[in-house]
Parts: structure tokens; C-alpha cells; sequence
């Protein structure tokens, strides 16, 4: 659902990179590859891309560096920090420094591929004002739902709710961080009346294929959707 | 310790009193003895040739009664023979007795210990010899009384001398003891320098010698931890273009068997990664493999929560349910090792449960102890091997290849790190395995 994008990546192992490259090209996308963190401060400066792959371990100033002077140049193109080590420390530094995500090497292929995908559609989403998911379309500005066309009634707080899982597609989200985000100031929303609002959405939903998933004890999974699960 | 020596000091000083308690013993006795011997003296009469002595019996009664010792006396002639008394008295050493004068000499009669007097005295011209003797049985006496005295008075002295050596070194050894006290409760990640001016005088070259070696031991381990995070560098990029490049294959069309043989490859990538992750995990846990200052507090949920995301995917993928039970639970700990055995334990219960399980995630506070615990449904671990599986590269009979038998031993060791209690047991229902984690209080 995500159109063809462009996608730098800056990783200094030919091995890994050619690797990452030709899978994210079997995927339909065009994609660059710099094995210096110079050169690709100077590449994003040129050239527009939706998405980077920067690698932590880089010869000559290293992938941390590179994000901070592209912050700092304003450019906000969505980053995918790879790193080599597994401190939690370089995640919170990598973030804190305004990464969109963090992997951890080695990774599995496919879930590099999703992630990739959650990214491109998260910075296409906050550009348009129109959110796709499979079938379902939310126009932000209109505040109206279709689902395969047809219009989609939505309360107000099963918008929320669904927003909220649509802006983190294949993330878990603590049912914690959706009261916070959905509940009005000075109000009280209890787990359960999420519970409520999210068995709505199911019902409306499942049938399209559309798949909002449990993990108990913690919160929601919106299921990156797969034209498989539409059944047609 | 110091009590035998101290102790042979005081018998030693006990029989070193005895004999000079003798002396004047001896002195004060003589004195009695020569008064006697003048006495005597007195009693010689000389007929004109003839000499004759004068001791009526009841004279010679008083002379001889006497307390606790036997009495002798033996007047001799000139000529030496006997005049008077008591026969067989041992004479003085020949020539020793001077004119006028009095000699006082020890000597053994009827097998008793005599003391003796010899003096002369002036008879019809010459000279004659007059003897007194008693045993000595009130003369040690008077002796042992003097040297006991002596003895008790020393005891008493040795042993407050005794006990004030005692306070003195107590007092000078708290400053060193409490000084043991707090090395001995550091941790051993515990590197830093201890405090100098706490130290007393004396102790403090060795203060300085232990901060220097802490200074060098920590640079040690700082050495080790660069290195352990070039090593996770190096090996983990390689391995991460293997993956990539066996999961590209695998993308394409290829007969069954060569389809399996990338799997394998691709199986064997993800082991080699894990290993190398482990092996690393397992020397940062150590002793000396994290620093000190890593050590803070932290949140056991917040520890869950911020890794729930990747664990859920892994869950998915295998079709089990992985669910959580989370409440706040403070402890004081390494977040990357606490991170690491919460990640082992996991996946410990994703791989050995089947699709269609159940895993469950539990942090908290039971009996005022923060706890963690992750119970799954799979064959759990019978109670003979629970122990053992906590051995390095141990592995349960009949369990499927993926493990390297190094994730409990992982557990193991950050939880010994922690000064964490480890169970593993059944879950509910006797069912499955449960391994929780109890941290100290607090």
C-alpha cells in the first residue's frame, strides 16, 4: 500500500549492505547505498530520500554523528539506526538524537522489511492528511472512515483508539499509552473501557481483514494488513 | 596469645622469688641460731684442766622447743671432740670459722636439710666449738609465703596489664576492622577507591596500595569492555550480511533439498549470533565484567517493558500466547544484565513451548521482595535436572537442537551478580516451567 520510495543506506560492510539493499529492491524500491558517514551527510543534502538506514559503526565520523549534523541541517527524513552493539544505552542515545527506530544486528530480513515499511507509511501518513490501512482509509481533516469505500461509522473515541494503533502499526501499544492518549484532560479512562472501545473496532474491522491483536496483561498490535487476510 | 607467655613468665618469677625469699629468711633465722649459740657458749666451765658444761634440763627443754622445727647442738672441745649435745652434727668447712666471729652453712643430718651456726668460743685458753642446727621446715615456709604473695601480687598485676593491652589493641585494630568490614561487603564490581582519611595512620601505605590496585583492575575490566564491544561489533556485522544474503537466497525458487540446506545455513546464522550474544552477556555478568557505575536503580517492569515489542513478534510467529502480569518492582541492578536474563528466560519459554501456549511474564513484590518470573507450558524440567541446567552448556536430555545450553547459566550468574535468589520449579498445575527471580529487599 506504501508507494515505490527511496531509501539510503549508510553501512560501511559491503556484505550487509548489498544484502539489505537487494532485499529492499525485491520490495520495489530504489535504494542507494555509502559506506562513509561524510559522504552520506553530504548525499541527503543533495538528493531527497523517504527513508535511511544508518549503521552506528561507521569509519570517520560515525552513524550517531551523522544523524545529529542532519537533525541539526533540519532535515527530517525518518532514520533507521542499525547498531552492532547491544547496549540499551546506544538506543536511548540513537533516539534521544531523533531516530525513528533502532535494530539491533544480526535481524531477520522480513522484520527489517516491516519495519521499513511502518516508517515510510508513518511519514506518509503525518504529510497527508489521509491514513491508509489496506481497505481502510481515515481522512484526519473530514474525520471520515471508509472501509473497502463504503463509509465507516466510527465514535469519537474509537477514532482515538484506532489512531493511536494506526500511527504504530506492528507495535505493540501499552493500553496505558492509548488512555493517555485518548482520554480528555481531567478525565478517567478505566483498561477496561479500552477493552470496550477496541472490541468495537474488532467487530467493524475483522471482517475486512483487518486485525487488531491482544497481548495480554499489556496492551494492542495492529497487524500490518495482508492482502492474504482479505480473503478475495 | 599473649597468655602462656605470660603465664611461664609468672612461674618463672615465682621460683626466681622462692630463692631470694630464702636469703632473708635465712637471715632473720641465723640470728635466732647465734643467740642460741652465745647462750651455750656461756655454759662451758673450765676446772682447771677440765672442761665441763652446764645445761641443766630444763634449760635444755626451752633451748630445744621450738614450733615447727627440730632443734640441735653440739659443743666440741678443743681437740673437736664432743663436749655436749648432739653427736654427728656436720662441722663446718675446716679453718672457716673465724676468731670471734660467726659462720652460717647449710648441711644434711639423719638425711634432713639442716641449717647451721658454728662460732668459737674461748675455753681454758683455747678454743672451743659450739654448733646449733635446726631443719628448715619455717624457713620455706616463710619463704613460699614471701614468693606467694609475690606471685599473686604479679598475677593481678599481669592480668590487668593483661586486659589493658587487650582494650588498647582493640581500640587501635577498629579503625583496620571496620576497614576489613567495608571491603568485605563490596561488591565485586565494586572498584572504587575506599576513602584514605577514614584509614588509621599506620594503614594507610596499604590503603594506597589497595586504591592503586582497584585504579588498575578497573582499567583491566574498562580494557575488557572495550573489547567485548569491538568483539560484538565485529562478529555481529559479518554474521548479520550472512543472514541477510542466506534470507535473499531463500527468496528465490530452488529444489527442496537446497531450500533445506538454506534453512539450515540461515538456522545456524541465527545460533552463531545468539551464541556470540550470549558468550558476551555471560562475561559482562561476571565479576569484573560490568563496572560499577552501571549499577543503579531500576524498575523490574519498566525492565519488561521496554523489550515487550520484540518478544511479542517472536511470540506471534510461533503462535503463542505471550501475556504479561506486571507491577512496579524496585531494585537495585545493571539494566543491560537485568535486560539479558529477562531475554534468556523468555526465550527459554517461546522455544519450548508449543503453538498454542501459553508464556507468562510476572514482575513484582511478593513477601517485601521484588521478584521477576516468566512460566511456560512446555515440557518443563524434571526435578533431578534442576540444578544442573543451571551448569554452563548443560542441556536437558531430548531437547530439540536450537539451545546452546548457556541461557540459564546467563541467568545464573547476573542473578549471583544481583544478590538474586533463583528458582525454577513447575508452572501451575504442575505443568510446564517456571523460573523466578527473588531480589534482595529493598
Amino acid at each position: 500500500m506504501i508507494g515505490r520510495v527511496r531509501i539510503l543506506i549508510v553501512e560501511d560492510d559491503a556484505a550487509l549492505a548489498s544484502g539489505i539493499a537487494r532485499i529492499l529492491e525485491g520490495e520495489g524500491h530504489a535504494v542507494d547505498v555509502m559506506a562513509k558517514g561524510e559522504q552520506a551527510v553530504l548525499g541527503a543534502r543533495q538528493e531527497r530520500f523517504d527513508l535511511i538506514i544508518l549503521d552506528v559503526g561507521l569509519p570517520g565520523i560515525d552513524g550517531f554523528e551523522v544523524l545529529r549534523r542532519l537533525r541539526a541541517a533540519g532535515d527530517r527524513t525518518p532514520v533507521l539506526v542499525l547498531t552492532a552493539r547491544d547496549a540499551l544505552d546506544d538506543r536511548v542515545h540513537g533516539l534521544d538524537l531523533g531516530a525513528d527506530d533502532y535494530m539491533a544486528k544480526p535481524f531477520a530480513m522480513p522484520e527489517l522489511a516491516a519495519r521499513v515499511r511502518a516508517l515510510v507509511r508513518r511519514s506518509q501518513a503525518q504529510t497527508g492528511p489521509k491514513i491508509v490501512h489496506g481497505p481502510l482509509v481515515l481522512d484526519t481533516l473530514a474525520r471520515r472512515a471508509t472501509l473497502e469505500g463504503a463509509p465507516l461509522d466510527l465514535a469519537a473515541r474509537e477514532w482515538a483508539v484506532l489512531e493511536v494503533l494506526l500511527a504504530r502499526v506492528e507495535k505493540i501499544v501499552s493500553k496505558e499509552s492509548i488512555i493517555q492518549a485518548v482520554a480528555n484532560w481531567g478525565e478517567e479512562l478505566t483498561p477496561n473501557a479500552i477493552e470496550v472501545y477496541v472490541s468495537r473496532l474488532r467487530a467493524k474491522l475483522d471482517p475486512s481483514g483487518i486485525r487488531i491483536r491482544t497481548v495480554r496483561g499489556f496492551g494492542y498490535m495492529l497487524e500490518e494488513y495482508k492482502e492474504l487476510h482479505a480473503g478475495q | 596469645m599473649l597468655l602462656p607467655p605470660v603465664a611461664a613468665l609468672l612461674v618463672l618469677g615465682a621460683i626466681g622469688a622462692y630463692y631470694l625469699a630464702l636469703d632473708p629468711a635465712n637471715e632473720a633465722y641465723d640470728q635466732a641460731l647465734i643467740d642460741v649459740a652465745i647462750a651455750l657458749g656461756e655454759r662451758i666451765r673450765v676446772n682447771g684442766g677440765d672442761l665441763g658444761f652446764d645445761l641443766p634440763g630444763a634449760a635444755e627443754q626451752v633451748l630445744r622447743t621450738d614450733r615447727y622445727d627440730t632443734i640441735y647442738y653440739l659443743v666440741r672441745r678443743p681437740d673437736g671432740t664432743r663436749l655436749a649435745g648432739d653427736a654427728g652434727l656436720p662441722a663446718p668447712p675446716r679453718g672457716a670459722v673465724p676468731e670471734d666471729s660467726v659462720i652460717a652453712y647449710d648441711g644434711v643430718y639423719h638425711e634432713t636439710d639442716l641449717r647451721l651456726v658454728a662460732m668459737l668460743v674461748p675455753c681454758g685458753g683455747r678454743t672451743c666449738t659450739i654448733q646449733v642446727a635446726e631443719t628448715t621446715k619455717k624457713r620455706r615456709l616463710l619463704a613460699s609465703n614471701i614468693a606467694l604473695s609475690g606471685i599473686v601480687t604479679s598475677a593481678v598485676i599481669a592480668l590487668l596489664l593483661l586486659g589493658l593491652v587487650w582494650i588498647g589493641v582493640k581500640r587501635g585494630l577498629t579503625p583496620l576492622e571496620d576497614l576489613s568490614s567495608e571491603i568485605r561487603a563490596r561488591s565485586a564490581r565494586d572498584l572504587q577507591p575506599i576513602d584514605s582519611a577514614r584509614a588509621p595512620e599506620e594503614a594507610r601505605p596499604l590503603v594506597a596500595a589497595l586504591n592503586q590496585l582497584f585504579g588498575r583492575v578497573e582499567e583491566a575490566s574498562a580494557n575488557q569492555q572495550r573489547f567485548l564491544a569491538n568483539a560484538a561489533h565485529q562478529l555481529r556485522t559479518p554474521l548479520a550480511g550472512l543472514q541477510a544474503h542466506t534470507e535473499l537466497a531463500l527468496s528465490h525458487d530452488f529444489p527442496a533439498a537446497q531450500r533445506a540446506e538454506l534453512e539450515q545455513l540461515r538456522t545456524s546464522t541465527i545460533r552463531t549470533a545468539r551464541l556470540a550474544n550470549q558468550l558476551l552477556a555471560l562475561a559482562r555478568a561476571e565479576p569484573g565484567g560490568s563496572r560499577g557505575d552501571v549499577v543503579a536503580p531500576a524498575n523490574l517492569r519498566a525492565v519488561v517493558e521496554e523489550v515487550v515489542d520484540e518478544w511479542v513478534h517472536r511470540a506471534m510467529a510461533k503462535e503463542i500466547d505471550l501475556g504479561f502480569e506486571l507491577a512496579d518492582a524496585s531494585v537495585v541492578g545493571d539494566t543491560l544484565l537485568l535486560r539479558e536474563a529477562l531475554a534468556n528466560l523468555v526465550h527459554n519459554a517461546l522455544e519450548y513451548s508449543p503453538p498454542g501456549a501459553h508464556v507468562t511474564v510476572r514482575t513484582g513484590v511478593r513477601n517485601q521482595r521484588p521478584f521477576l518470573e516468566v512460566e511456560d507450558e512446555g515440557p518443563g524440567i524434571p526435578a533431578g535436572e534442576r540444578e544442573r541446567v543451571l551448569e554452563r552448556f548443560y542441556r536437558t536430555a531430548g531437547t530439540p537442537g536450537t539451545g546452546s545450553g548457556l541461557g540459564l547459566s546467563i541467568v545464573r550468574e547476573i542473578a549471583a551478580a544481583h544478590g538474586a535468589a533463583i528458582e525454577i520449579g513447575a508452572g501451575e498445575g504442575g505443568r510446564g516451567c517456571k523460573v523466578g527471580l527473588t531480589f534482595p529487599h529493598g
